[in-house]
């Protein structure tokens, strides 16, 4: 097989769904994630012959993350975007529907509280929580220390606790 | 240790970012001191909630059919076959000699059945992974998914629950593995998705033997006439490890 499809396969289409989950918790609406991935994509693609067989996956979400700011910095000069087009994904079918719908609106609380949190915070969270990545990989990702990382992620968590924790607050806004 | 050094400490203990020692030691704190143990308990179950919920977001289907038209259409467009010129007599030469000597030592060659059968495996599970759905039965209880098995499968796999260990059951699916029915028990380690395919085999018990592709690791081992296949892009020594707890159970 073509060696650049062959990359293409091997290298950036395992983690296509991890790009596409970190662009969307960035830009934080589907258009614009979509977007971001497909720059992605074409970029890792082209830049293929310097990809020196590190880890993949933090290869790809590095150039997710600096695309996704890309974006950003050239959204600001328009107007604001607001946050979370939270459309409601068809849920698979549940044994029980309303545990399935308890489930599903702290779900959107969680989803909520981080989609507030500031960019610096909200990366880590979804590195590491949602993505699963060690200390080391998200250094990787984001180009700073560990030791960096490590307090990112401490504020981050002990924001969520103070959001999540305080349960009156975040119900208002349920559906 | 005081409060103080243990505070900055909790976070890497819960993301198993801790050395032994330093491991040791802020257990020692938390069994010590209650308001630390108190946060760490918070902190854990903050942990645990985000890592359950399955807040990823999901790429629409039109976006994977956009990206694969353009990466691997590409390769295949008309404009290719313009681009490609003759070859040089010398290439041509260099094609013939190869060709022969490949003819010559073909039969030395000869791919065991393992090696496709591994090929065969791992594009199996990359293909899930690439699927909207990579599980036909999505639970995490084990007695939700050993039945479902039932009926559609003439065996009955194992379906362990490895939560304790820190594999997660996401589900399982039914596959066609070498034109054989197989059964694919999906796990997860952190966000690795690690795919067990199970099927009968006349073959002896083995041991565990490892093969790599593509950067993904492959265990294949056979116990009690069953053929088993792990297969995953976790490290290799998490991998071991889940496949140890499989054969232990």
């Amino acid at each position: 097989m073509d060696t650049k499809v062959r990359f293409f396969e091997l290298t950036m289409w395992p983690h296509m769904r991890a790009a596409y989950n970190l662009a969307r918790w960035l830009v934080r609406n589907d258009q614009d994630a979509e977007d971001v991935v497909q720059e992605s994509f074409l970029k890792a693609f082209k830049a293929q012959e310097s990809f020196r067989g590190s880890e993949a996956k933090t290869w790809m979400l590095a150039i997710v993350r600096n695309t996704a700011m890309d974006f950003r910095r050239r959204l600001k000069a328009g107007p604001a975007a607001p946050i979370g087009d939270e459309r409601h994904e068809p849920e698979d079918d549940s044994p029980d529907p309303e545990s399935a719908l308890i489930a599903e609106s702290r779900r959107e609380q969680v989803r909520h509280a981080i989609s507030h949190l500031a960019e610096e915070f909200r990366e880590v969270i979804v590195l590491r929580e949602i993505e699963g990545l060690a200390y080391k990989e998200i250094a990787a990702v984001l180009g700073i220390p560990m030791g960096t990382v490590m307090s990112r992620l401490s504020r981050a968590r002990n924001l969520l606790l103070v959001e999540l924790g305080g349960v009156k607050e975040v119900q208002h806004d349920l559906p | 240790m005081t409060c103080r050094e243990a505070g900055p400490l909790l976070h890497a203990r819960l993301d198993n970012e801790l050395d032994m020692a330093s491991s040791a030691s802020v257990d020692v704190h938390l069994s010590d001191c209650r308001v630390c143990a108190a946060q760490y308990q918070a902190l854990q179950n903050l942990h645990e909630e985000l890592v359950s919920s399955d807040l990823a977001y999901a790429p629409g289907i039109a976006l994977e059919r956009k990206l694969a038209d353009r990466f691997l259409g590409e390769e295949k467009s008309p404009r290719r076959l313009w681009n490609w010129s003759w070859p040089s007599a010398s290439v041509m030469a260099a094609v013939a000699i190869a060709a022969v000597v490949l003819i010559a030592f073909l039969p030395m060659l000869r791919v065991s059945n393992t090696d496709t059968l591994s090929a065969e495996i791992l594009d199996n599970h990359l293909r899930a992974l690439q699927a909207v759905h990579p599980v036909d039965v999505p639970s995490s209880d084990q007695h939700t998914v050993k039945p479902w098995f039932q009926g559609k499968t003439s065996f009955s796999p194992p379906v362990p629950d490895l939560t304790q260990d820190g594999f997660i059951l996401i589900g399982g699916r039914l596959e066609v593995i070498h034109q054989q029915p197989a059964a694919a028990i999906v796990y997860r380690r952190r966000q690795h998705v690690i795919d067990l395919y199970v099927s009968p085999s006349t073959d002896t018990d083995s041991k565990i033997e490892l093969h790599e592709l593509g950067g993904y690791h492959l265990l294949h081992w056979t116990q009690n006439n069953m053929s088993y296949w792990a297969v995953s892009d976790v490290d290799a020594a998490d991998l071991r490890t889940f496949a140890d707890l499989i054969r232990a159970r």
